[in-house]
């Protein structure tokens, strides 16, 4: 088998292949030609064989029959023994008629006499062949009656010789007829294979070089390989011929290309230069609008502090004209920098250079700080404004501008709500938002003019009545801070009867329950008590422009102390000697800018860790942060919110020596902590509320807190909450008094955040007494220690 | 035994069946030593007797002698010891299409149309007289006497080795116009070309 797919293999060439079948074909007919001969001369050969044994064995009885007769063996045995003439024959022998063996012959000298094979009955004789011997069987007849039988064997060497004479005169004749078959084939595939060997070769060349300029050459006999070189030698010539052409149009292609890309590249330089032009321009823009704002705010700044502080009556009470031209000054005032801030949040959206900084908030905390720059003005026109934000899901923006899109949108209720109207806020949430409502009692908008509302420099025409001062831009800014958030802002209304504006925002996670305690409070935190004079924290101002630096002065004064740097370079130098406890910082002085010198402040290992406030009008805040400023304020600035912002930062300083604040909502055990504690020499203050103890907190410095776990309300479990997420209030001790059975949960969060746990059970008093003793004197030594 | 493998086994309690099984009883009991006998060597006469008949068989007759009767004579001259053998053995055989028949002479003048004649020793005396008549016939002469063939008879049998051998006389059988087959001068142990003639 394997010599068979040999002999077939696909990559032998046709020449050899059609050798190969020439042979194999000549050789197999050649080989059944003679297998079918010598079968043949086989068999007559046989036939002649026994032919010849039995005229042996006729002469050899009727010799014998005499002898038989006679009963002259001898006789018999010396005619037996004539066939030494005949060499094939092995033995012979004659038998009586009994089967008795009579006379016998062996060729190759005596041997034994065998027993004589029955003849069937009826016949003459019988024949078989043995063991390479022709065995025969002969009756002697003689005058019509049985004399006896002849029993001939003979060998069959002649016949193998035959056959190795004819095997080897096959093998010769084979051998001859395939040498004759190879010279024979050779000449066909001359005539046959060799056009298509040629053809195969100029297929190669065509395939491999691509030249299709090569041609068949013609056999001139109209056979099948000569139709095929035609056919082929056409098929080359259309091939070229669309090569040809192909060609062309490649040519073509390629000038085509080129010259486009030549075009491409032009206009490529022309867009890259007016790319640079458009660069340059809002790069310009940008100067434009940082150095309007600068110069716009900066002598603004000063107006509206000091009006301020003069309407206070800060520098020495007014009489009542004074007041009211300085409340003219106080509102013209603000108008102006409403109209700036509002042309300056539109530019920078338009440049599209607005800065979200984004975080997760309650919109009912931060509500209160809207609400309270709103309710005077509603309170002004008797507007009630009422609000339901009670949603768990905090909102994700920038809360900053969430607090101007609400503002935006109340006061722009108020302004078009008559006398005793009503506005009211309500809030949803929705799968990915919340929403926030405001809904007014006002004049109504046209439905042909609900579009207008929200474009640049548009206002409704409310009426001959109506005079309404406003810049025009709230609605249109309002409504693009609300996309960029991802928002939507939408109106409904009608004419006479009010309108409702709502705005959409990205909720966050409803987990997220980050509620600030100084959010919730700061809204409504005036003053701080003022501390011993020996202990208030020093803030050092930064800024170039007095009246500024006076401005933030007066806006601490009570609390903190200040010192003053009008430069970068003084900034770095004072703040090293004076160590101060937070520093504020303008961002455009000359010399050293801002940035510069909050960086130099935070490489100074002496002043790396004093937390810095960027005031400025510049908003960069991003650059800010990045330089390691702990928070950026935007001028103008109100007075609460740099407070806010400096306590956040600056660290609570306890007064062992101020009152320890008392919460239970039971009077009588206050009574009795308040004796308590009295006579032991500690100063007390009582609440009956945990709302009130945060509101004494964020208003009043103390040296500790002593709670009721179990009240009405807020309970202490949230007061120790709130307290212990006021940076400022991080250390303050806290006592724990309850009757109250606790958790394992609870027991945990108590040992964790608070000082000391006592039992409501009888014998308290001493150790309350003992562990307030252990708390606050154990820092103060601790303090002194620190000092020396 | 074959047959018992061929009958079936309810066919013993028959007629038929047992008459069969005591015929094959009776058969082998009677039968089987007279062929044994048959076998054993046969006696001198009985061999004589035979090699009378063989020879008819290799000895060609001249024309006029074969065309005479229809019967093939051979017959016996004196005091033969044949006794009922010759009979026997030669009962119902035929040599040439022609019955053969022994037939007893007591002159040889009786013994011209005899295709074979067996001349007893006690002739010994007057073999030159029987010869003499027999003369110008073409009747084999066979005898047992010696010098039979020396003294002009034809075939003359021999004990050799306790066996029965002939001699053969060809110029006496000539003569008659009888023709030997070279068969049978092959098996002859002494063939005699020239010989006295009536003598």
């Amino acid at each position: 088998m394997a010599d068979l797919t040999m002999f077939w293999s696909r990559d032998s060439s046709i020449t050899k292949r059609l050798t190969r079948m020439n042979m194999l074909v000549s050789g197999a007919a050649l080989l059944i030609s003679c297998a079918a001969f010598v079968t043949y001369d086989l068999v007559s050969f046989r036939e002649a064989m026994v032919h010849n044994l039995s005229i042996q064995a006729q002469i050899a009885g009727s010799n014998s029959v005499s002898a038989l007769l006679f009963d002259d063996p001898q006789t018999a045995v010396s005619t037996l023994s004539a066939l030494k003439a005949a060499p094939n024959i092995v033995s012979a022998g004659i038998y009586t008629p009994e089967s008795r063996p009579f006379a016998m012959y062996w060729r190759d000298g005596a041997g034994q006499s065998l027993a004589l094979p029955p003849i069937p009955s009826g016949q003459m004789e019988a024949h078989w062949f043995k063991e390479d011997q022709l065995v025969l069987v002969r009756k002697i007849v003689f005058q019509g009656k049985p004399s006896g039988s002849v029993f001939i064997r003979s060998d069959l060497q002649e016949m193998s010789h035959r056959l190795k004479r004819y095997a080897g005169i096959a093998a010769m004749v084979l051998f001859a007829s395939l040498i004759a078959a190879l010279l024979v084939a050779s000449v066909f595939q001359r005539a046959v294979a060799e056009p298509i060997v040629h053809l195969a070769e100029l297929a190669g060349i065509v395939s491999r070089d691509k030249d299709y300029s090569v041609r068949a050459t013609s056999t001139g006999n109209r056979d099948e390989p000569d139709i095929l070189i035609h056919a082929f030698n056409e098929m080359l010539g259309q091939i070229q011929e669309r090569e040809g052409a192909l060609q062309q149009v490649h040519r073509e292609l390629e000038q085509r290309v080129e010259a486009r890309t030549a075009q491409l590249a032009a206009a490529n330089k022309e867009l890259e230069l007016r790319n640079r032009e458009v660069e340059h321009a809002t790069k310009l823009k940008s100067k434009f609008l940082a150095s309007m704002s600068h110069e716009l705010r900066t002598p603004l700044n000063a107006i509206v502090g000091f009006s301020d502080l003069l309407a206070e009556g800060v520098p020495g009470e007014l009489n009542p004209k004074q007041k009211r031209f300085v409340n003219h000054i106080k509102q013209g005032s603000a108008h102006l920098l409403q109209l700036i801030n509002d042309i300056l949040d539109l530019s920078k959206i338009e440049a599209g250079q607005l800065e979200l900084h984004c975080e997760h908030f309650h919109m009912k905390d931060a509500l209160p700080e809207v609400l309270s720059t709103i309710r005077p003005l509603a309170m002004a026109k008797n507007i009630q404004v009422e609000h339901m934000l009670e949603i768990d899901r905090p909102a994700y923006a920038d809360r900053v501008r969430f607090k101007q899109i609400l503002y935006n949108l109340l006061s722009n209720a108020v302004k078009f709500t008559p006398q005793d109207g009503r506005i009211s806020i309500a809030c949803a949430e929705d799968e990915d938002f919340v929403s926030i409502s405001v809904t007014d009692t006002g004049i109504g908008i046209r439905a042909e003019d609900q579009t207008v509302v929200f474009e640049e420099f548009r206002q409704v025409e409310g009426g001959k009545d109506s005079t309404h001062e406003g810049t025009g831009l709230g609605l249109a800014i309002t409504k693009r801070l609300v996309e960029q958030q991802g928002g939507k802002l939408s109106l409904v209304s009608e004419l006479g009867k009010g309108s409702r504006f709502s705005f959409t925002l990205p909720a966050g996670a409803k987990t997220t329950t980050k509620t600030s305690a100084t959010d919730a409070v700061s809204a409504t935190a005036p003053h701080r008590a003022a501390a011993a004079e020996g202990r208030k924290p020093l803030v050092l101002i930064v800024d170039d422009e007095a009246p500024a630096r006076e401005l933030l002065a007066s806006y601490l004064d009570p609390e903190y102390r200040t010192a003053m740097a009008e430069s970068g370079a003084e900034a770095v130098r004072r703040a090293q000697q004076l160590q101060p406890d937070a520093i504020t910082l303008d961002v455009l002085m000359p010399g050293s800018s801002g940035f510069e010198t909050l960086a130099a402040l935070r490489k100074n290992p002496e002043t790396a860790n004093i937390p810095i406030i960027v005031v400025s009008i510049v908003d960069q805040k991003q650059v800010g942060f990045a330089l390691g400023a702990a928070d950026y304020l935007i001028k103008p600035i109100r007075k609460s919110v740099l407070l806010e912002t400096i306590r956040k930062h600056v660290p609570y300083q306890y007064d062992d020596d101020a009152a320890i604040l008392l919460v239970d909502d039971d009077p009588k055990t206050l009574e009795l902590l308040e004796e308590t504690l009295r006579s032991a020499g500690y100063e007390t203050q009582s609440v009956q509320s945990g709302k009130r103890a945060l509101e004494v907190l964020s208003s009043k410095l103390v040296s500790a807190v002593l709670l009721d776990l179990l009240m009405p309300g807020m309970d202490g479990f949230e007061v120790i909450r709130h307290v212990r997420q006021d940076a400022a209030l991080k250390q303050l001790p806290i006592f724990v008094m309850t009757g109250k059975s606790l958790t394992p949960e609870e027991s945990d969060l108590l040992a964790r955040e608070t000082q000391a746990l006592l039992l409501k059970n009888g014998s308290w008093q001493q150790q309350l007494v003992a562990e307030v003793e252990r708390v606050i004197r154990g820092r103060k030594l601790a303090r002194s220690a620190g000092q020396s | 035994m074959t047959r018992k493998h061929i009958l079936a086994p309810g066919f013993f309690h028959g007629t038929l069946g047992r008459v069969i099984t005591w015929t094959v009883i009776t058969w082998t009991v009677i039968a089987a030593p007279l062929l044994h006998g048959q076998q054993s060597s046969p006696t001198e006469s009985e061999v004589k007797s035979a090699y009378l008949y063989n020879f008819g068989k290799f000895v060609e007759w001249p024309a006029k002698a074969t065309s005479a009767g229809e019967f093939f004579p051979i017959c016996a001259l004196g005091d033969d010891s044949f006794g009922s053998t010759l009979e026997t053995i030669i009962a119902g055989e035929s040599i040439n299409g022609k019955k053969v028949l022994v037939k007893r002479v007591a002159r040889p003048q009786d013994a011209v149309s005899c295709r074979i004649l067996f001349i007893s020793s006690s002739e010994q005396n007057q073999l030159k007289e029987i010869l003499a008549a027999l003369d110008n016939t073409s009747v084999l002469t066979v005898s047992d006497m010696p010098q039979f063939t020396r003294r002009g008879g034809m075939i003359q049998f021999v004990v050799e080795a306790n066996k029965v051998r002939f001699e053969v006389n060809l110029t006496s059988a000539e003569r008659a116009g009888l023709t030997l087959s070279s068969q049978l001068l092959k098996v002859a142990i002494n063939v005699k070309r020239s010989a006295q003639s009536g003598g």
